[in-house]
């Protein structure tokens, strides 16, 4: 994993489309970000990412047209 | 033949681009529709990942409220500008999961479908209020009918 160094302002780029700025370090635990990145890119806090991750693949668990067909 | 959902239609031949893809399934893009003749239920089916296969049903006001805000992202995702979107409703879809609990066939009600039909554009819209419901009891499993 890449571990870069910033400072309130600066950014981070990521290929041609995807900056990130560091807007707010708030008690030396907390910081905040600016993400400024194509609409085709998916960009949401890692837990709830996760959260929702699982429960698509546990919605998939089964076939879902055998389900509908009446079967299991 | 297509399936009635509100006051649109989306028609199985109608292929939808997600350009976020769904989360888990970051690689499937695109996504045909299959009615079987239950309900409002209806199959979403990837067409890049053939294991991708969701049962969806329309978002209900009269038991969850208002449906969803778009965010700017999203709506640039759906390509939905402000001036179309009179003409062009979101059609707003629940991921069911007839798999979780033996007596109930539950709803995703914190990461919905949002569907712009007229673009052929969709996209799974995260929420990250916690106290939206992951697994809402949405109908008793068939079987137990």
């Amino acid at each position: 994993m890449m571990v870069l160094r910033r400072k309130i302002g600066e950014a981070i780029r990521i290929n041609d489309d995807i900056r990130i700025v560091i807007q707010d370090i708030q008690g030396g635990h907390s910081v905040r970000f600016a993400i400024d990145a194509p609409a085709n890119v998916a960009v949401h806090r890692l837990e709830v990412y996760s959260i929702i991750e699982q429960e698509n693949r546990a919605a998939n668990q089964g076939d879902a047209l055998t389900w509908l067909k009446g079967g299991k | 033949m297509g399936q009635v959902m509100e006051s649109k239609e989306v028609a199985e031949q109608q292929e939808f681009i997600f350009p976020q893809g769904l989360a888990g399934f970051g690689d499937a893009h695109r996504f045909g529709f299959i009615y079987e003749g239950k309900g409002d239920m209806i199959c979403m089916q990837s067409l890049d990942t053939p294991e991708a296969a969701f049962i969806l049903t329309p978002w209900d006001e009269q038991r969850l409220g208002a449906k969803p805000e778009l965010s700017a992202e999203q709506k640039g995702c759906l390509h939905l500008t402000d001036d179309a979107k009179q003409d062009c409703p979101i059609m707003w879809m629940l991921v069911l999961n007839p798999f979780a609990d033996r007596e109930w066939v539950t709803a995703n009600v914190r990461a919905p479908i949002a569907l712009h039909v007229n673009a052929g554009r969709g996209i799974q819209c995260i929420r990250h209020d916690a106290s939206l419901a992951l697994r809402y009891r949405w109908m008793p499993q068939p079987s137990t009918v």
